[in-house]
């Protein structure tokens, strides 16, 4: 791997960057939740939803959500998989997991197990999960080549993943107001809402900087994935992609 | 989004419908739409279907119909009848396409009243009205699919009624 990376528009040395994505999530955790609505209108819970819809996962399924934050996706898979399936919220930063059990506590939700982890090195069996999630994790995420392969590895035969993440929008109108709100408006509300203004213009950075749809998809394919397609969401602002372990 | 929305029913109905898909395990069929600019590839695996269109994999049998047609195997409509007629084209292994066919048809049964066992009866009537529209389609839409997709939609925005699991664990 190569010895710089970026850290939004920055370049930093490889090695410094998961501490830095560390630092922004400690810092947004106890607000991460406010804000997720409010920069998004809500429309998180949407693209949320439609991703738990398209995941096929059943009853008595193995579901690993990774980078899970304050857990919502582990939140409807629970409810899908029942009591004789099995979910694991996973995320590398301590702080965004406390935050997790306590939104899985307050909201009722029990038998999630909790597991701090990185994306890169997944501490699971080969073949253990029907489906491995990943929502607006995976731009945070230092080599994500070597995350897909670690995915594709602890995924059965058959099994499946998806991406849920901010992507390319093709509309030159959706591209402007976007990248007006992203720069001026998300961080002015980051600092006024969280008292962290850098942390939401890194995660405005990071959004630019992750791979558009096609190119991750041949990310995804290039891991080892049988299939992978992807699903625009809000004009493109937002992509599920679904790879499937042939 | 046809294919998001189609493997969304089929899979829904499937494991609604218990039904077994054992039998076409690491099978891919190919739907191409005579009339419509959709094809298909179903992969079944892992005990569901994927419905993704990447013609770029090779697949095990290819159907070739019309949408009408296809919507007529969901009602019951038999393969060899439909086969006789022409209105069906298959390229390959013939018993998968078969297998597949009398999968969908076992699908149809009272999907409704079947589903309420499972679901409750607000995702049964959502079901049932998807159902209800598959039927419609074939006689009315220009656009089948597209109707299917809005009532589909129209199902995954209203979802079940939320239930709040014990962990019978600790
Ligand atoms: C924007 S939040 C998304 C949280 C949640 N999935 C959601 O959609 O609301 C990104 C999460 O990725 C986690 N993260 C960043 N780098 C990671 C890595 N290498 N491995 C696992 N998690 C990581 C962060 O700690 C943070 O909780």
């Amino acid at each position: 791997m190569d010895n710089t990376t970026h850290f939004g528009f920055k370049d930093v040395a490889t090695k410094d960057k998961q501490g830095m994505v560390r630092g922004v999530f400690d810092s947004v955790a106890s607000k991460y939740d406010l804000m997720n609505d409010v920069l998004s209108f809500g429309a998180h819970r949407l693209w949320k939803r439609y991703t738990i819809a398209s995941s096929n996962v059943k009853t008595g399924d193995k579901v690993l959500d990774i980078a899970g934050g304050t857990g919502d996706l582990a939140i409807e898979f629970r409810k899908k998989v029942g009591d004789s399936g099995q979910v694991v919220l996973s995320d590398i930063n301590a702080a965004m997991l406390g935050e997790g059990r306590k939104n899985l506590t307050n909201k009722g939700i029990f038998g999630v197990d909790f597991v701090q982890l990185n994306a890169q090195y997944l501490p699971f069996e080969d073949n253990t999960f029907d489906c491995v999630s990943i929502a607006f994790g995976l731009r945070n995420v230092t080599d994500k080549d070597q995350a897909l392969r670690e995915m594709r590895r602890i995924l059965k035969p058959g099994g499946c993943l998806l991406i849920l993440e901010f992507s390319t929008t093709d509309s030159e109108f959706l591209k402007k107001f976007y990248d007006f709100y992203s720069f001026n408006i998300m961080p002015k509300l980051g600092e006024i809402i969280a008292d962290d203004k850098d942390s939401y213009q890194y995660l405005a950075e990071s959004i630019r900087k992750h791979p558009d749809q096609e190119t991750l998809k041949d990310m995804v394919l290039e891991a080892g994935f049988g299939f992978c397609e992807y699903h625009n969401l809000s004009g493109g602002i937002v992509a599920l992609h679904k790879g499937i372990k042939a | 989004m046809q294919h998001f929305v189609l493997e969304q029913a089929l899979n829904f109905l499937i494991q609604n419908g218990d039904v077994n898909l054992e039998p076409l395990d690491q099978k891919i069929i190919r739907f191409s739409l005579k009339d419509l600019p959709l094809e298909v590839d179903f992969v079944c695996t892992n005990n569901r279907i994927f419905v993704v269109n990447d013609i770029n994999n090779v697949s095990d049998v290819d159907i070739k119909l019309t949408a009408n047609v296809f919507f007529a195997l969901f009602k019951g409509e038999d393969l060899t009848d439909l086969l006789k007629q022409d209105k069906i084209i298959i390229h390959g292994d013939v018993k998968t396409a078969q297998l597949l066919v009398d999968m969908l048809q076992a699908v149809d049964i009272d999907v409704e009243e079947t589903l309420s066992q499972y679901t409750g009866d607000i995702v049964a009537h959502e079901i049932g009205k998807i159902t209800g529209e598959i039927k419609k389609i074939t006689q009315e839409s220009s656009n089948p699919l597209e109707a299917l997709k809005d009532s589909v939609s129209n199902f995954l925005i209203n979802p079940s009624v939320p239930k709040t699991y014990k962990n019978n664990k600790h």
